[in-house]
């Protein structure tokens, strides 16, 4: 299969220095500029409205919605979440409002409210198919950029994830890139031995970026009622218990590609973010931090001008992938122990 | 869905006092909170992006009682380490607030309030109570606790609700001895309102379904976001799916959720 290659670049450009008025956090990616690199994460910031007036989402760099699928999905039964050490577990489901009122519904208030915010519509499936008819049918609308495929869900036809199965992911990226010119941007699970593989895979399918990482697989138990916390018995883990895993991660996805990566997991801070930009991001997403406070990504955001401007760096273009090893790096970086 | 996007605001604890064994009556300097609160809605309280240790997220209280001052009275019990913590905050230290948020209590106009609270289910009964007697309203107000040392400093109760609670324990050791519903007189009219422990809302749902009495209660469940992203806090719908507890609820119609267990 031949990719039918993404508008615009693949990587990330400067804007021009001279004389140019545009902040120094603001890079071309997917074809547009994107004015911050800092994103909402999928699921924890609905559709984008439920933040309106508690963030300013066209100050930021964009939003990826709650994932889509074509038929409503009615979500796990309680308790869908809980408090682990410095993070949350959750298992939702998949809770959304299917497509049909994805774009009766929701997607109107993005198109009509968002002018410099970027959204991602974050998509997931039970079928290769289901992927296309979502893909497919959202790819006429006005009011995103692209779409971040969620594949850490089970595969029906093999019952193993899409995100897990080399040859699962191979045909679901290259499907949908038949189905739209729109950037992809394959939303990796950190669930794999070499998450490079996975990364490299998705290049060559034709995909256009990456977001590294989704939750890790967890599991809470209540010892007094010999119990699972979640209803679900096992959710994803987030916050900043993840954050050296998703910061690991994404470098080891950088070295093995060059398509853009959005770099999540635990970010709350400016100093969170830098370390995924350093790793190889090129934009990153908060998440749950969110929920603690609202404000913390337009607070990364303003962290971030305020360091490149103390180290009088001219654009964060120069800090993608900037990290210096010490040596060269030993064989075994990408393992444990 | 609140018609006001909620406040986020760093708010100064006033005060903490124990008012009961593991429970705590938390003051609040929130001007912003304090004025645009309605009896049942909720705040979320938490330390804040730098702190990773219990209570990690921002945990939900209700609006316990408002002073035209600014302050915002929290009614907090220890269950666990986020809990514990927050029971040992200091004048002088803060807290970030976000809020007011969910659904309120209807109160309709002129009828009698019953409101049945369980625990801590007592606290958005502070509230309401002392802004519906201010209002020339009459409310009972009847308060459960499994114990007697767990019963709210009844002087402290009756200056927040404006007039006292009749007090129910398991234990009979303050009050009448026995369950908060045996207190309820079915015949008469009014608007009820439950807020406690799940098995004692199911017990008073069940209760008023029997006898066709509309009841509205307050729920809890684990929350996230607290403004209705993240679909974490559902609650079961009686006519199948989930209802969000944060901006659906906390306030419910109690025919409008599922009982069973």
């Amino acid at each position: 299969m031949v990719p039918v290659s993404a508008v615009g670049a693949r990587g990330g450009s400067a804007p021009p220095r001279s004389n140019d008025p545009r902040p120094r956090l603001a890079q071309t990616l997917f074809g547009v500029e994107f004015q911050s690199p800092v994103l909402l994460a999928s699921g924890t910031c609905g559709y984008g409205r439920e933040y309106d007036g508690l963030i300013p989402l066209d100050r930021i760099g964009g939003l990826v919605t709650k994932a889509v699928s074509v038929e409503p999905r009615t979500g796990n039964p309680p308790h869908r979440i809980a408090e682990t050490p410095a993070g949350m577990i959750n298992a939702i489901g998949l809770h959304n409002v299917g497509l049909d009122r994805f774009i009766s519904e929701k997607l109107p208030w993005l198109r009509d409210n968002l002018e410099r915010a970027r959204v991602f519509v974050n998509v997931v499936g039970r079928t290769v198919e289901d992927y296309a008819e979502v893909v497919s049918r959202l790819d006429v609308e006005e009011g995103f950029l692209g779409y971040e495929i969620n594949v850490s869900c089970p595969n029906v036809k093999g019952g193993t994830m899409f995100g897990t199965d080399e040859a699962a992911l191979a045909e679901l990226v290259g499907r949908l890139r038949t189905c739209t010119e729109r950037p992809i941007v394959v939303k990796l699970t950190p669930n794999v031995p070499d998450i490079g593989v996975f990364a490299r895979l998705c290049e060559e399918e034709g995909a256009d970026g990456l977001s590294a990482i989704n939750t890790f697989p967890g599991m809470l138990i209540d010892v007094d009622r010999r119990r699972p916390v979640i209803g679900n018995v096992s959710g994803g883990v987030s916050g900043p218990a993840i954050l050296p895993m998703g910061v690991y991660l994404t470098w080891r996805a950088s070295r093995a590609s060059s398509l853009p990566i959005m770099g999540i997991g635990g970010i709350r801070s400016a100093r969170d973010a830098l370390q995924y930009i350093l790793a190889g991001a090129s934009l990153v997403q908060v998440g749950t931090a969110l929920f603690v406070d609202p404000s913390s990504a337009e607070a990364v955001h303003e962290g971030l001008e305020a360091h490149l401007e103390r180290h009088a760096i001219s654009s964060l273009t120069e800090m993608v992938g900037a990290l210096e090893l010490p040596a060269p790096p030993p064989p075994d970086a990408g393992t444990s122990g | 869905m609140t018609a006001a996007s909620p406040l986020r605001h760093r708010a100064s604890v006033l005060s903490n006092r124990r008012v009961a064994q593991d429970t705590w009556w938390l003051e609040l300097d929130s001007p912003g909170i304090a004025a645009a609160s309605r009896p049942g809605q909720f705040v979320m309280i938490g330390y804040g992006i730098e702190n990773t240790a219990a209570p990690f997220l921002p945990r939900p209280f209700s609006v316990g009682w408002r002073a035209a001052d600014g302050r915002v009275g929290i009614l907090l019990r220890a269950f666990g380490p986020g809990t514990t913590r927050m029971a040992r905050l200091r004048p002088g230290e803060d807290v970030l607030l976000l809020g007011p948020l969910g659904r309120p209590f209807e109160l309709g106009r002129d009828r009698p309030i019953v409101c049945v609270a369980g625990g801590v289910g007592l606290a958005p009964f502070l509230f309401l109570a002392d802004e519906a007697r201010t209002a020339g309203r009459d409310v009972r107000l009847l308060y459960g606790e499994r114990t007697g040392g767990r019963v709210f400093d009844p002087e402290l109760l009756a200056s927040l609700a404006g007039g006292p609670a009749e007090v129910w324990t398991e234990d009979g050791a303050v009050g009448q001895r026995g369950l908060v519903l045996e207190g309820i007189d079915w015949s008469a009219d009014r608007v009820l309102l439950g807020c406690g422990p799940s098995l004692m809302l199911r017990a008073l749902a069940e209760s008023a379904a029997e006898r066709g009495v509309a009841l509205q209660v307050s729920v809890e469940e684990h929350m996230g976001c607290g403004v209705g992203t993240c679909q974490g806090c559902v609650v079961p719908r009686a006519d199948g799916g989930w209802a969000k507890a944060c901006t659906d609820g906390p306030v419910f119609e109690a025919s409008e959720l599922a009982w069973s267990p």
